[in-house]
């Protein structure tokens, strides 16, 4: 009986021994089969994941190229700038520390709290930044016992530094840090948060060139984040240098005379279309966008009525005035409605459908020829030459010259002016063209809008026998050829004539610019003023003075030299002075001096080099 | 066989009067020398787990410990007395109980819990020597009852109340995963003493049935870990942690590892916990999927070896004692590693002779004595092994 019962447990057991075996069996299978799945068929994502985990990737940030005149003047170059960080666990007492640096650098009370509130919140073994730039004295007496300052130690950062302050300072740009819009302009850039890229000017058009190519230490960190050690390291790749056409000497003359007055001022090489100087008043220091604006100084920077941000070299547009009568008396040449013995008479105005048109001069000119009237610069000529004419011709020609259209220079913002014509008219207003808009457009007024820089191109063109160059800012070598927006066509003896007559301007007994005759070579320009919008008047009916000024008429020049039919010219220079008055007197002098300022540095030897000013 | 075999046989007659020398030849060698295998792998992995040199001082820590664990399972192994372990078994297991209370009045707070009992420095664990009490007191139950006893459901009163009172004490601590492991290795042995299919099958239907309930009674962070455990990613630097890294370390070890002391989630500490619960993904991030899967079947050949001393012991004490204590040892290799490759909530369930920690070792090694007590005495020793 106890047999049996036993036998029978035993087999009951036996069984049951089964079935607890098979169910161990069938777990470590499961076991078996988990393991199969995370190490053979998921084990290359997970060493992946492995691989991120252990490896933190630092950048080294690339130096940033400088930006150079054409003579290797520094523009825009990096600055260091020192910091003071300890590391606190490697501080014996990080309190006593600070005690010890406090009668070097000097921290307010708040900046010793807000430091001791990051010393919380940062793991011990990162650099915790004390003070930034620091001076060099400062760094010079920390230094000297650095030795005695255990967990102490001075980083240096590159910083952008503009050397020459406000020159240039349009040309040239700022840098900023990286925004939505910077990212989806250079898509091809990996940008990380906080970084800087130019934002105007030479520094965002070259940014590509200039940035460089930041380098990476991996470096192995444990799971809080510490340095192991370093795996690898790609060094950085600095930027390239950007050497400008640029003239310092020449754009800090144009700066200066400028100096208290809105206007730009653009220098052109006629000969290849180079930007010798292209200056904008009131200017900004473009250090301030890095170092940072305070409220009043931004407040008072974009609420100047001079508009200091803008660059009116580019983006100024004027009416041409009287410079525009260049244009018309081309026309008229190649339509064939003048030559050299062509006279008018100017009786000091005419009358057309009853309304009169004024001659500048009330008394008139009396008989004149082409010559004559440029260097007099008489309004009744150029009425009834553009009578003769027609808007069409003027248009045409106006284009050929580069107005009407932007002229690719590459910075942002280009203007592209304006040249009015019967389709734009009715494209626009809906109104056919009167025949009295043809006689005010042949004076530059109306509709007629041009840059600073279109009218230096023009004068280039003029003086290299018509080629409008696409002008350049960037020193490419003299190698390269330089890229021509409209070939020359004009008729030689056109061109004499017109010559001529713009000689007569500078050097004629009464040319309206010949006050202001260059000390060591001839110059050919034409003045003009462009009107400002009616005069406005308050509601009192009375014109406040300061008010007043700022509805004075602009004064333009546009100039080239030297103008002696032996020499080939090698300045086109045009100066715009907001409300100045007139050209003659406001503008005109600007060019003396930079004429005489370029000749007298390359009267001794070719283009010999001469240090800028100041 | 004759009449003295057949009495020893039954247990019922007086203990076989076995010498020093024939105890000591019966022995379970082929187990022990698993054992063995098993804590060299242990030291090896403890070694790159800990870091090296650095710290060695654990690792001879952790050898004296086995080395402890070793005397006591020869100790308890080869004592005299076939019928030693069950005539004292309830008192075991009384004593047991007391511990248990007296942790829940004067317990060492540690980690967020009262688990540990302190005697002049020494940290005793109650909740690990409950499992082997458990064991004893339950096969001395079976032992005692007869058949029809056993298959009368009114029986199942006194088991259920011997696993539920210590389990009680234990989620109190709280410490749900060993009060888990000890009602498992209760219910194993009442399983395999005689408990109904239709029982067995029908409570299996109830549990299942009832998980839903049970989720209200888990504490938040009980909650939690089972979530993580199926959505590590939700919580990838607070919960999900531990289960993202290990998972992390297993997969990057690949078919072959790579390399001792050269596992990147190891060594830079990604891992928590490396060198306890976590030890095992540890080894499978340096020797690969072949490492753990060696492993995996040392582990299955201990289980193996114990079952076929289960086969052969006496009676019915013998049986029940043998299958106790390898479910013990079983269910605890299960739970850690189903918790180390994410199969399984993380509990603090350290894997058997691998992990560094004392409590446990010596609680496993006191299962392995008792159970190869089981095989010294067992008349068809050597028959099969």
């Amino acid at each position: 009986m106890l047999d049996d019962e036993h036998a029978r447990f035993q087999v009951d057991v036996q069984r049951r021994l089964w079935v607890v075996g098979g169910g161990l069996f069938g777990a470590f299978s499961i076991l078996g089969g988990r393991l199969f799945y995370l190490q053979v068929m998921k084990g290359g994502e997970y060493r992946n994941l492995a691989e991120d985990n252990r490896i933190s990737l630092q950048p080294i940030s690339a130096l940033r190229g400088r930006i150079l005149d054409r003579n290797g003047y520094v523009l825009v170059e990096n600055r260091p700038d020192f910091s003071l960080a300890v590391v606190p666990e490697l501080t014996e007492s990080f309190a006593e520390l600070i005690e010890r640096l406090q009668p070097i650098i000097n921290l307010s009370q708040s900046q010793i709290d807000s430091l001791y509130k990051r010393l919380q919140s940062q793991r011990s073994f990162l650099p915790l930044q004390i003070k930034s730039k620091l001076t060099w004295q400062e760094v010079s007496r920390i230094e000297a016992q650095i030795h005695s300052l255990a967990g102490v130690t001075i980083q240096a950062k590159s910083v952008r530094y503009y050397s020459q302050g406000v020159s240039a300072a349009h040309l040239l740009g700022y840098i900023g840090e990286v925004s939505e819009r910077d990212k989806q302009r250079f898509p091809a850039i990996h940008f990380r948060s906080g970084d800087f890229v130019g934002k105007s000017g030479m520094e965002r058009q070259f940014e590509v060139q200039l940035r460089g190519r930041e380098g990476v230490r991996e470096m192995e960190v444990n799971a809080t984040g510490r340095q192991i050690r370093q795996l690898r390291e790609r060094s950085p790749r600095p930027g390239d240098d950007l050497h400008l056409t640029i003239d310092l000497g020449l754009q800090q003359i144009a700066e200066k005379s400028l100096a208290g007055k809105a206007g730009a001022v653009v220098v052109l090489d006629p000969r290849n279309g180079k930007v010798l100087a292209m200056a904008s008043q009131p200017s900004y220091d473009p250090n301030k966008f890095i170092q940072g604006f305070s409220d009043k100084e931004w407040n008072a920077l974009i609420s100047d009525p001079d508009r200091p941000l803008g660059n009116k070299a580019i983006q100024g547009q004027y009416p041409p005035g009287s410079t525009f009568k260049i244009i018309v008396a081309l026309a008229a040449m190649s339509e064939g409605k003048m030559d050299a013995s062509e006279r008018y008479y100017c009786p000091g105005h005419i009358i057309r459908e009853e309304h009169k048109f004024y001659c500048w001069r009330r008394k008139g000119h009396g008989q004149v020829g082409l010559v004559q009237a440029l260097a007099q610069s008489c309004d009744v000529f150029f009425y009834k030459l553009a009578e003769q004419v027609g808007i069409d011709a003027i248009e045409r020609q106006a284009r050929r010259l580069g107005l009407g259209d932007i002229s690719h220079i590459g910075i942002n913002g280009e203007k592209p002016g304006l040249v009015p014509s019967r389709s734009w008219k009715r494209a626009m207003q809906g109104v056919v063209w009167y025949p009295g808009e043809t006689l005010i457009t042949a004076i530059g007024q109306g509709y007629l809008l041009s840059t600073p820089l279109q009218l230096a191109n023009m004068m280039a063109a003029i003086a290299n026998g018509g080629t409008v160059y696409k002008p350049s800012l960037v020193d490419l070598g003299d190698d390269e050829l330089p890229e021509v927006l409209q070939w020359g066509h004009i008729n030689p003896n056109h061109l004499e004539l017109l010559r001529e007559g713009l000689r007569e301007v500078v050097h004629g007994r009464l040319g309206t610019a010949s006050r202001y005759q260059p000390d060591r070579v001839k110059a050919a320009g034409k003045t003009g003023t462009s009107q400002v919008v009616r005069h406005k008047r308050e509601e009192s009916g009375e014109i406040i003075k300061s008010e007043n000024d700022r509805h004075k008429d602009h004064a333009l020049y546009i100039t080239y030299a030297p103008a002696s039919p032996t020499k080939e010219p090698k300045l086109a220079i045009s100066i715009v002075v907001e409300h100045g008055g007139h050209g003659s007197s406001a503008a005109a002098p600007i060019a003396k001096e930079l004429i005489d300022y370029f000749f007298s540095r390359t009267e001794n030897g070719g283009d010999g080099i001469i240090g800028p000013i100041g | 066989m004759g009449l003295s075999d057949k009495r020893g046989y039954l247990g019922l007659g007086g203990e076989s009067a076995l010498t020093k020398r024939e105890r000591f030849a019966r022995f379970p060698w082929s187990l022990f020398l698993l054992l063995l295998v098993l804590a060299s792998v242990g030291f090896v992995v403890l070694f790159s787990a800990i870091g090296g040199w650095e710290n060695v001082h654990l690792l001879w820590r952790q050898i004296a410990r086995f080395g402890m664990g070793v005397v006591l399972m020869f100790g308890l192994s080869l004592l005299g007395g076939e019928k030693l372990y069950r005539r004292y078994a309830y008192l075991f297991y009384a004593l047991s109980l007391l511990l248990l209370i007296a942790v829940f009045v004067f317990g060492t707070i540690g980690m967020g819990a009262r688990r540990w009992l302190s005697f002049g420095g020494f940290l005793l664990q109650p909740s690990e020597l409950m499992k082997v009490a458990l064991v004893l007191a339950l096969a001395r139950y079976y032992h005692d009852r007869t058949a029809s006893m056993r298959q009368d459901s009114g029986g199942l009163g006194v088991p259920l109340l011997l696993i539920a009172v210590p389990a009680a004490f234990i989620i109190n601590q709280p410490d749900l995963g060993t009060a888990i492991m000890v009602i498992s290795i209760g219910v194993t042995v009442m399983v395999v003493a005689g408990l109904s299919w239709n029982l067995i099958i029908g409570s299996m239907v109830i549990l299942g049935a009832s998980i839903p309930m049970a989720w209200n009674f888990l504490y938040d962070y009980q909650r939690q870990r089972i979530t993580t455990l199926f959505f590590p990613e939700q919580d990838p630097l607070g919960a999900g942690y531990h289960i993202i890294q290990s998972k992390i370390a297993i997969g990057s070890g690949g078919v072959l590892g790579k390399g001792f002391m050269a596992g990147s989630q190891n060594r830079l500490e990604f891992l928590p916990e490396r060198h306890t619960d976590f030890i095992f993904s540890v080894l499978a991030e340096e020797w690969g999927f072949l490492g753990g899967c060696a492993l995996l079947l040392i582990y299955a050949m201990v289980i193996v070896r114990t079952l076929i001393i289960a086969t052969q012991a006496n009676d019915r004490f013998g049986v029940l004692v043998v299958v106790g204590m390898t479910a013990f040892f079983a269910f605890q290799v299960l739970v850690n590693i189903g918790m180390v490759i994410g199969l399984l909530p993380v509990v603090g369930i350290p894997l058997p002779f691998i992990s560094y920690g004392g409590s446990s070792m010596l609680t496993l090694m006191m299962a392995m004595g008792l159970l190869s007590h089981v095989s010294v005495y067992s008349k068809q020793h050597g028959r099969s092994v």
